[in-house]
């Protein structure tokens, strides 16, 4: 493919269907969100309503916070379990990693909705861990229906894998031959892993981190069914502005807020790190 | 001695933690798995075996037809993705040169954007700005953005290693270009191919976040379960979860055994058998 046309072609036609269908939405959701919705109908009249409402109303920035702690603690927990299963696949799985690693794949790739029923058979009034309690003779537990603390297990059931994949990648990529190096330097286990094995898979694990805060932040489904009435996530009002109540120009400006809400957070966490110490070597082209 | 006794106890402790995840990851899968196939599905156990379940979901013409256009959904999204990233990647490594981390950028930005943020975004593009309908073909389009990223990471790990000396040395001796790729280059790269267009294929299958805002008024089946889960949990959803999750663990499994048999190889690297 050395053509004179399959270089601008190769990168060009990618490019345009991305700008074409991912860029231009996301303006449109921005510019829709400067506008108002009345009885159902956008009026396109320029202001900063949509935002003032979400800024003072009580309900919205509750929502934020309450997504905002419930996203962060779910991706800290999410990557505390990651890494020493993905650690553990490395180090014992032999030539079965592969079958480790695609076993976490599965329940990922059967959609949220069927993971949110399965979850729901776990946790739900008649579910296995009340079904089991009440078989035993024991009070059904409380916390678990319908609660944030059901919502919040639902999230780490649902992107606990993708994390574990990232940094499961991240540990296959990185030499093993540099701990050993750090052994025969006399470098005590523990100092090995904290100076050498975590710093340099630091990139990957941020990549699983944001790769589940992004999805939590604004999470839909598991708040919705797993979550009580003090459940509510930005994302799942955010919804139901284009559902039930139909003020779509609202629900672009809450859009607007968590995209812009997420690339921070994602940033934030970049800009704290050295990239090039972290074992981020670019694309490779080798 | 103190030494091998940690060392013992990490490893334990490693292996516990692996064994404890897989366990709350397939446990609620394991439970309505047997849930749809016993009478008693809300509690299974013992179950007392039964079919019906299956009978009423596979005889409903609802899901029937949700199944199809989930079917087209997911072979449209995941075969555009696949073909597009391909083309990326391909132009990624090959013809990029400096501007390689612009077009990386935009490249792996919709990993970043919410899946409900895109469907919210595609339907405000579409419907106010465009004013079209909601139909499959916006749905497929807009899983398609979603599945590219995915679809793009999992070709770049395989095509990292791939050695392009190759095709200068088929065009040295007087290859076509075309003819270079279609008998050097593709060859060589399907398995990278196929593993991104069967991810793809199953994400954009199950999807519900993007596909919601722009279906109209099509069924597919994640709509459809969504629909019904509305109103509560039916053994039907615990025996349509379970279908999904056979054909995918088959998937999977055919994709394994593949590896294993060394018929194809995804991403398999022999110089690194040995890490950490």
């Amino acid at each position: 493919m050395k053509g004179r046309w399959s270089g601008p072609l190769l990168l060009g036609v990618p490019t345009a269907f991305l700008l074409a269908l991912f860029v231009l939405p996301l303006v449109s959701m921005v510019v829709l969100s400067f506008w108002r919705t009345e009885n159902y109908h956008i009026v396109q009249d320029w202001n900063l309503g949509n935002y003032l409402t979400l800024a003072t109303e009580g309900a919205y920035v509750t929502f934020l916070v309450r997504s905002l702690v419930m996203a962060s603690l779910v991706s800290v927990i999410c990557v505390v379990i990651a890494w020493p299963v993905s650690y553990a696949i490395i180090l014992y799985g032999g030539r079965y990693r592969l079958l480790f690693t695609l076993a976490f794949a599965v329940p990922f790739l059967t959609g949220e909705v069927l993971r949110v029923i399965a979850l729901q058979g776990l946790l739900g009034p008649l579910g296995l861990i009340n079904g089991v309690l009440m078989a035993l003779g024991a009070a059904p537990l409380r916390f678990i229906m319908y609660t944030n603390v059901a919502s919040a297990i639902g999230l780490v059931y649902l992107y606990l894998p993708i994390v574990v994949t990232v940094i499961y990648l991240s540990l296959l990529n990185f030499d093993a031959r540099l701990i050993d190096a750090a052994k025969i330097f006399g470098a005590s286990p523990a100092r090995a892993f904290f100076e050498i094995t975590w710093p340099l898979n630091l990139f990957g694990t941020l990549i699983g981190f944001a790769l589940c805060f992004i999805p939590c932040l604004s999470a839909t489904l598991a708040p919705r069914f797993l979550g009580g009435p003090n459940g509510t996530l930005y994302g799942m009002a955010m919804a139901q502005q284009f559902g039930e109540s139909g003020t779509w120009a609202l629900g672009a400006a809450m859009g607007v807020v968590l995209f812009l809400t997420s690339i921070l957070a994602v940033l934030a966490v970049c800009l704290k790190v050295d990239l090039r110490r972290t074992g981020f070597t670019g694309f490779g082209r080798g | 001695m103190a030494r091998r006794l940690t060392r013992f106890l990490s490893k334990y402790a490693l292996l516990a933690t692996l064994a404890i995840s897989y366990l709350f990851l397939y446990l609620p899968i394991v439970h309505i798995g047997l849930g749809a196939f016993a009478k008693n599905h809300a509690f299974p156990y013992p179950p007392r075996w039964t079919l019906d379940t299956f009978g009423r979901l596979f005889a409903n013409s609802l899901y029937q037809n949700a199944f199809a256009n989930s079917l087209i959904l997911g072979v449209g999204a995941g075969a555009l993705s696949t073909l597009l990233a391909a083309a990326a990647t391909l132009g990624l490594m090959r013809h990029a040169g400096r501007r390689t981390g612009l077009y990386l950028v935009l490249f792996v930005a919709p990993l970043f954007v919410a899946e409900v943020l895109l469907g919210i975004a595609s339907l405000i593009f579409n419907g106010l700005f465009l004013e079209l309908q909601g139909n499959l073909v916006s749905a497929i389009l807009a899983n398609a953005v979603h599945c590219f990223s995915y679809a793009l990471l999992i070709m770049a790990t395989q095509l990292y290693r791939y050695d392009w000396r190759l095709d200068d040395a088929a065009m040295v001796f007087g290859a076509s270009p075309t003819r270079t790729f279609f008998e050097v280059t593709l060859p060589l790269i399907w398995p990278g191919l196929l593993g991104a267009f069967i991810v793809t294929f199953i994400m954009a299958f199950n999807n519900l976040e993007i596909s919601f805002y722009l279906l109209g008024a099509t069924p597919t089946l994640p709509s459809v379960a969504w629909g019904a889960l509305r109103y509560g949990v039916k053994p039907e959803l615990y025996a349509l979860a379970t279908a999904v999750n056979l054909v995918v663990v088959v998937g999977l499994a055919v994709m394994f055994v593949l590896m294993l048999t060394g018929k194809v190889a995804f991403g398999h690297r022999p110089e690194r058998e040995r890490a950490v």
